[in-house]
C-alpha cells in the first residue's frame, strides 16, 4: 500500500512537469496552429541560461526567474522573427501545409546546435533547491523528498497564475478571442499577431520553468529535453491539443501512469508505454478526453 | 486499362534511362577513389530515402518526422533475417521492405486518419524513443547493436574489387529500381489521388476517393521505402545499432527533402547530394575554425538546420522551383 502511495505522490511530481511543457505546446497550438517541436529547444535555451545564473550565485530561484524570462524572450523571438516571416512566404504549392511543422524542427536543430556550440555536449547538473532524500515515513525512507513537494507547489502556482491570466484579465481574453476567431477578434479591436506573439512568449516562459525543473533533480544536455518535449506532446494529445485544462489532466495522468510502470515493471518499457498510451488515444478517443462532439480543426 | 499499350514506349524509354543511368554510375564507381564510392553508396542510400519522404509529403502531404525509426525497422528486419536465418542478402533486403512496410500499415492506421501535428507528432515520438525500444528487446541487441554483414564480393570480379565498392553496386542497383518504381507509382493513378488528397481532401473525398485509406496506403509504400534504405544504410556501415538511426538522421532526411522540392522525384538526388557533401563541408570548416570537439559534433547539425530553415521561408517547394519560376517569366496581364 505504502508502495501505491509513494509510486502515486512522485507520479504527481513528474506528471506536474509534464503539464508545463504540455500547456506551452497546447498555447501555441491554440494561437498558431502548430504544433512547436521547437519548444524542446527554446526551453533548454532558457534552462541553460538559467542554469548559468543559478549555478553561478546558487541561487536557484534565481535562476529560475531567468530561466522564464530567456523563454518568454526567445518565445517571443521566435514568434516575431520566425513565424510571422514564415508566413509571410510560405503561402502556396505543396509544402505550404507542412512547411511550419518543418521549420519548428528546423528551429530545434538550431537552437541544439548553438546550445551545444557554446555550452558544449557534457552533462550538467543544477544543485537541486531542497533536498532530494526521501522522507522518513515510519522505519524506512520513502522516495518522494522535498523538492517533489517544491516541484508541485512551483507548477501549482504558475497553473493558477495562467488561470487568472486567461479567465480574468483582458489580456486573458485577448488570447482566447484571438485563438478561438482570430478574424472576429481582430475585427473587435483586438491586435491578433501582436496577442499571438505574447502568447508565444507565455508558452516560451512556462517551457522554461518546465526545463529548469527537470533539470533539478537530473543532468542537462542538448538532448535531455527530448523526452520531456514527447511526454509533453503525448499529454497535450490526451488533452486533445486544444484544451489546457485536458492536457494538464492528461499530463497527470501519463505522469502517474508511466511512474507505476517505473516503479512495477521497469526502466525501459517506460517509453513504450508512454507511445501505446499514444497510439491508444490516438486509435480511440483522437480528439481527447475533452472533446464535446466537435470534428477537429486542421 | 485501354491506355496501357499507349503508356507503354514511355516506360521502355524510362528503363533505358535508368540502364544508362546505372551504366554511367558503374563507370563512375571505377574511377574514382574509396572514400567517394563509400559516399557514393551512402549517396544512394539518401536516395531511397528521400524517395520515400517525398512520396509521403510532397504528394501525399502528410509530415513523418521519424522516417529515421523507420529506416531502423528497416535495417533491423534484414539484419535478424541474414543473421537468424542466413538467408541471401537479396531476401534480408526484401524482408527490410516487408517489415518496415507492415509497421507502417499498422502505425499508419494509427495516425496516419489523422492529420498533420498528430502524424508528425507521433512519428517524432517514435524517432526519439527508438533507442528505449531497442534497448528493451534482447534480441535488437542494445546499444552496440546487431552486426550486418553481406558478406565479401564475389570472387569473379577480381582481386581488385573492393568490398565498398560491392557496396556501392548493391546500394546503386537497389536505388535505381527504388527510384524507377517509385516514379512509376507516382504517375501512375496513386500518385494523382494522393496529389488529390493533398490540394483538397474534401474535393477528392467527392470524386470518390477513399481518402483515408488512400492516405495509409501512402504511408505503407512511404515506410517499405524508408525500411530499404535503412537496410541500405545498415550494409554501407556494416552495422545495425540505434545510433545510426538517432533523431538527427530523421532531421537530415527532411531537410534533404526540402532541398530536393518536396515534390520533385529528380530532386531528391541533389538533395542526396547535399546530405553526403555537408559532413564533408563542416569537416573542412571544423578544421579551419579550430579543431574542437563539440565543432565537430555539433556544426553538421548546425549546417543542416540553417539550411533547412532557409529553404522552408524562401523556397518552400525547394530550390528547383524558384529556379523554374525565375527562367519562366510571367506573361504580363
Amino acid at each position: 500500500m505504502q508502495k501505491v502511495i509513494e509510486t502515486l505522490l512522485i507520479g504527481l511530481s513528474t506528471g506536474s512537469i509534464y503539464a508545463l511543457m504540455s500547456i506551452a505546446l497546447v498555447l501555441v497550438w491554440r494561437s498558431t496552429r502548430v504544433v512547436n517541436f521547437a519548444q524542446a529547444g527554446q526551453a533548454m535555451l532558457s534552462t541553460y541560461i538559467g542554469f548559468e545564473i543559478a549555478s553561478r550565485s546558487e541561487i536557484f530561484w534565481l535562476g529560475l526567474v531567468f530561466a522564464i524570462a530567456a523563454g518568454a524572450l526567445v518565445g517571443a523571438g521566435v514568434d516575431y522573427f520566425f513565424m510571422r516571416v514564415l508566413f509571410k512566404h510560405a503561402t502556396s504549392g505543396p509544402a505550404a501545409v507542412v512547411a511550419p511543422v518543418i521549420a519548428t524542427l528546423g528551429l530545434l536543430g538550431l537552437i541544439r546546435s548553438i546550445v551545444g556550440l557554446t555550452w558544449g555536449g557534457e552533462f550538467r547538473s543544477i544543485k537541486a533547491p531542497a533536498s532530494t532524500d526521501g522522507f522518513t515515513v515510519g522505519d524506512g525512507t520513502i522516495p518522494f523528498s522535498t523538492l517533489d513537494v517544491l516541484i508541485i507547489a512551483t507548477v501549482s502556482i504558475i497553473l493558477i497564475a495562467l488561470a487568472l491570466l486567461f479567465q480574468r484579465t483582458n489580456l486573458g481574453l485577448a488570447l482566447r478571442a484571438s485563438a478561438y476567431a482570430p478574424e472576429i477578434a481582430q475585427l473587435a479591436g483586438i491586435r491578433t499577431a501582436r496577442t499571438r506573439t505574447i502568447g508565444w512568449s507565455i508558452a516560451g516562459g512556462v517551457g522554461g520553468v518546465a526545463g529548469m525543473l527537470v533539470t533539478s533533480n537530473n543532468f542537462l544536455s542538448p538532448y535531455s529535453l527530448d523526452l520531456l518535449l514527447v511526454f509533453g506532446f503525448i499529454a497535450a494529445v490526451i488533452g486533445g491539443l486544444e484544451s489546457m485544462a485536458g492536457s494538464v489532466i492528461g499530463a497527470l495522468v501519463l505522469g502517474i501512469g508511466l511512474t507505476f510502470i517505473l516503479n512495477y515493471v521497469g526502466t525501459s518499457l517506460v517509453f513504450i508505454g508512454g507511445f501505446s498510451v499514444l497510439i491508444l488515444v490516438l486509435l480511440i478517443k483522437p480528439d481527447g478526453i475533452m472533446a464535446k462532439g466537435k470534428a477537429r480543426r486542421a | 486499362m485501354e491506355s496501357w499499350p499507349r503508356a507503354r514506349p514511355a516506360v521502355r524509354k524510362k528503363i533505358a534511362l535508368f540502364i544508362l543511368l546505372g551504366w554511367v554510375l558503374l563507370i563512375i564507381g571505377d574511377r574514382v577513389d574509396e572514400l567517394r564510392v563509400y559516399q557514393g553508396a551512402q549517396m544512394a542510400m539518401y536516395t531511397i530515402a528521400l524517395a520515400s519522404i517525398v512520396l509521403l509529403t510532397g504528394y501525399s502531404g502528410q509530415v513523418s518526422l521519424g522516417n529515421g525509426a523507420m529506416m531502423a525497422v528497416g535495417g533491423y528486419g534484414a539484419a535478424l533475417t541474414l543473421n537468424n536465418l542466413g538467408s541471401p542478402i537479396w531476401f534480408a533486403f526484401l524482408m527490410a521492405v516487408v517489415c518496415a512496410a507492415l509497421f507502417g500499415a499498422l502505425l499508419g492506421t494509427a495516425a496516419a486518419r489523422l492529420s498533420g501535428p498528430y502524424l508528425a507528432g507521433t512519428t517524432l515520438a517514435l524517432a526519439v524513443g527508438l533507442p528505449a525500444i531497442a534497448n528493451q528487446f534482447k534480441f535488437l541487441g542494445g546499444e552496440p547493436g546487431l552486426l550486418f554483414d553481406v558478406g565479401f564480393p564475389p570472387e569473379r570480379f577480381g582481386e581488385e574489387f573492393t568490398q565498398y565498392k560491392w557496396f556501392f553496386w548493391i546500394s546503386t542497383f537497389i536505388a535505381l529500381i527504388a527510384l524507377f518504381m517509385t516514379s512509376n507509382i507516382l504517375s501512375s493513378r496513386f500518385g494523382r489521388t494522393w496529389r488529390g488528397i493533398r490540394g483538397h481532401s474534401l474535393a477528392a473525398e467527392l470524386c470518390g476517393v477513399h481518402s483515408s485509406r488512400m492516405k495509409i496506403l501512402a504511408f505503407t509504400v512511404s515506410s517499405a521505402l524508408a525500411g530499404l534504405a535503412g537496410a541500405v544504410l545498415a550494409m554501407n556501415i556494416s552495422l545495425v545499432a540505434p545510433g545510426a538511426y538517432a533523431l538527427s538522421l530523421s532531421f537530415a532526411l527532411v531537410t534533404g527533402a526540402v532541398l530536393a522540392g518536396i515534390s520533385s522525384l529528380p530532386g531528391v538526388v541533389f538533395g542526396a547530394f547535399i546530405l553526403v557533401a555537408i559532413p564533408e563541408i563542416a569537416d573542412a570548416l571544423a578544421g579551419r575554425l579550430g579543431d574542437a570537439d563539440k565543432l565537430n559534433h555539433y556544426l553538421p547539425g548546425l549546417i543542416v538546420s540553417i539550411l533547412l530553415i532557409l529553404s522552408v521561408i524562401y523556397a518552400p517547394n525547394g530550390p528547383g522551383e524558384n529556379l523554374r519560376k525565375h527562367l519562366r517569366k510571367k506573361p504580363a496581364r
